[in-house]
């Protein structure tokens, strides 16, 4: 028995950027049901592939489908062209392809922490946050030339060199950046407000976590060791100092910790690609044309993004399929809600960093 | 009306873009661009909006909301198109599930280009919807302004003769006879 109530959270709300629906019910704040509906922002991106988009224009036109992780899926597409082309990009080029695919990590983790601390009412942390991503939206805009869709991988390398002057002024931008991630880190560990707020809500067991095939920093978060770094042999992370980061606890402030320390580690990569960046090409023409079937697989900001495309010798592909780490996600994240208060709803969701954009397409 | 004027408050929705505007938007209320020292708030509640601020190219699925959205916002009302895809449905033009711009469904006063559009140009575009907001205020008020003036003059006379001053009374018949002048006069276009 109880006070039985239907709540509708979206497709239009302050705490989401981006449309998406619940549907609540709720007896006595505590929800018994949850329906999702993820479909709002389908476009059709795949179907244009296919049918009327040549296949070097499609490196331009999957950015598209996100902008915070919009260089993940370029690169992606990329390297599964690559394969299907039996050729291997010059060194230089893959280094700066690692470059700017951690400096795109570090702006999209900022600005998932920087949403988890407004749901927790944090205001001045965000703008904290929001102050010090700018330094790495500025990196990206020296390296790139654009803030947000970079368009920075091509088939055969990368687009734009890296110049002595840029360097330097990437060096000490991201100097000062470090030195706030370490005040960061120390206000996320120790902070009495932000431990309160999030610390045993939103578990997620590890069981759980594997049943559901959880992805990204909510698995890790919840002590599955699962990154597509660790095992991706096309782009040199071995030896730029990759790291795991797993946590157990399997709570909001677990997956906010994942985040956090994947920050640092992405920071050592990118000084060790500054100092030990090879001479040569950045860029090579490829000649042919895509014929068979290629898989990628990629870690993106949010998880394991998955590429396949299929070709028959043709300027336009056969077949192009995205899996996005979202999409792996949504499961969990409804069995997650059952039982859970209703005003922790709005935390959950942000601490998945859920881009609906991605899983609709 | 001046304190409006002073602090217009946002109502932003997302109609399928990729997200990359909607950071930008979210950059610009960040301590580097910092929307808010022109008084602007993002707020979630169309009926207190007065600018609406739309990204992407209207997919199917959120035309309907995007229409009922505009409905609920008390007039007058600037909308913003932000980004290609909002302008001209930009890389989706043409997909099967885009409906190629906001402009097919509601009016928007001004456009945003850019891929993703930058933080200045979303700034300098909010300026200038300020700017319309505030034509379009004017052209709102300027009945009730004239009725105004009317109005005190008549009370200001009754009030001399020492008479009984029922205000509603008055009130209702300006209003009347202002509405059949304006009925009467032949418009020019």
């Amino acid at each position: 028995m109880g006070n039985k109530m239907i709540v509708p959270f979206g497709s239009q709300h302050v705490a989401l950027p981006e449309p998406v629906r619940f549907v609540f019910e709720t007896e006595n704040e505590i929800i018994t049901n949850v329906e999702v509906d993820v479909g709002y922002v389908h476009r059709g991106i795949e179907k244009a592939c296919q049918t009327k988009i040549g296949y070097k224009q499609v490196a331009y036109v999957v950015p598209r489908i996100c902008g915070l992780c919009s260089i993940s899926h370029n690169m992606a597409y990329i390297i599964a062209i690559e394969k299907l082309l039996e050729f291997e990009a010059p060194k230089r080029a893959k280094y700066l392809r690692v470059l700017a695919h951690e400096l795109d990590r570090i702006h999209s983790h900022l600005f998932a922490m920087a949403h988890v601390a407004e749901a927790a009412g944090y205001e001045n942390l965000v703008m904290y946050l929001f102050r010090d991503r700018e330094l790495v939206m500025e990196c990206l805009e020296l390296l790139t030339g654009n803030r947000v869709q970079f368009d920075y991988g091509c088939i055969g390398g990368v687009n734009r060199d890296l110049t002595p002057e840029v360097e330097k002024e990437l060096r000490k931008k991201l100097k000062k950046l470090e030195e706030r991630l370490f005040w960061f880190r120390d206000v996320y560990l120790n902070d009495y407000t932000l431990n309160l707020r999030w610390k045993g809500v939103g578990v997620i067991p590890k069981e759980m976590a594997e049943k559901y095939n959880a992805a990204g920093p909510v698995a890790r978060g919840s002590g599955v060791r699962t990154d597509a770094r660790a095992e991706f042999d096309a782009l040199p992370y071995r030896e730029l100092g990759f790291e795991m980061v797993v946590y157990e606890d399997g709570d909001i402030w677990a997956r906010n910790m994942v985040r956090m320390d994947e920050l640092l580690i992405s920071m050592r990569m990118i000084w060790n690609v500054l100092d030990g960046l090879p001479e040569g090409n950045y860029k090579e023409n490829v000649k042919g044309m895509p014929k068979g079937e290629a898989v990628c697989r990629w870690e993106a900001p949010r998880g394991e993004l998955f590429y396949h495309v299929r070709g028959d010798g043709k300027q336009i592909l056969t077949r192009m399929r995205v899996k996005t780490p979202t999409f792996s996600n949504i499961p969990v994240l409804k069995e997650l809600f059952i039982g859970a208060n209703y005003a922790d709803v709005p935390a959950i969701i942000i601490s998945f960093d859920p881009c609906l954009s991605c899983t609709a397409r | 009306m001046s304190i409006r004027k002073k602090s217009p408050w946002i109502l932003h929705y997302n109609c399928g873009s990729c997200n990359g505007c909607d950071i930008e938007i979210l950059a610009c209320t960040g301590p580097k661009y910092d929307v808010e020292r022109f008084g602007i708030i993002n707020k979630g509640n169309p009926k207190q909006a007065d600018i609406l601020v739309v990204t992407g190219p209207v997919t199917k699925r959120t035309r309907a909301r995007l229409l009922r959205l505009y409905m609920q916002m008390p007039e007058p009302k600037v909308v913003v198109a932000v980004g290609a895809c909002a302008c001209t449905g930009g890389v989706f033009r043409h997909m099967y599930n885009v409906e190629n711009g906001v402009d097919r469904y509601i009016p928007v006063d001004v456009y945003v280009p850019g891929c993703a559009a930058r933080p200045e140009n979303i700034l300098k575009g909010i300026a200038l919807a300020l700017e319309i907001w505030e034509k379009k205020t004017k052209d709102t008020i300027e009945i009730p302004t004239v009725i105004k003036k009317e109005y005190e003059k008549i009370v200001a006379k009754m009030l001399m003769h020492g008479q009984v001053v029922d205000r509603r009374k008055i009130i209702y018949d300006l209003v009347s006879k202002y509405i059949q002048r304006k009925l009467e006069t032949p418009k020019c276009d």
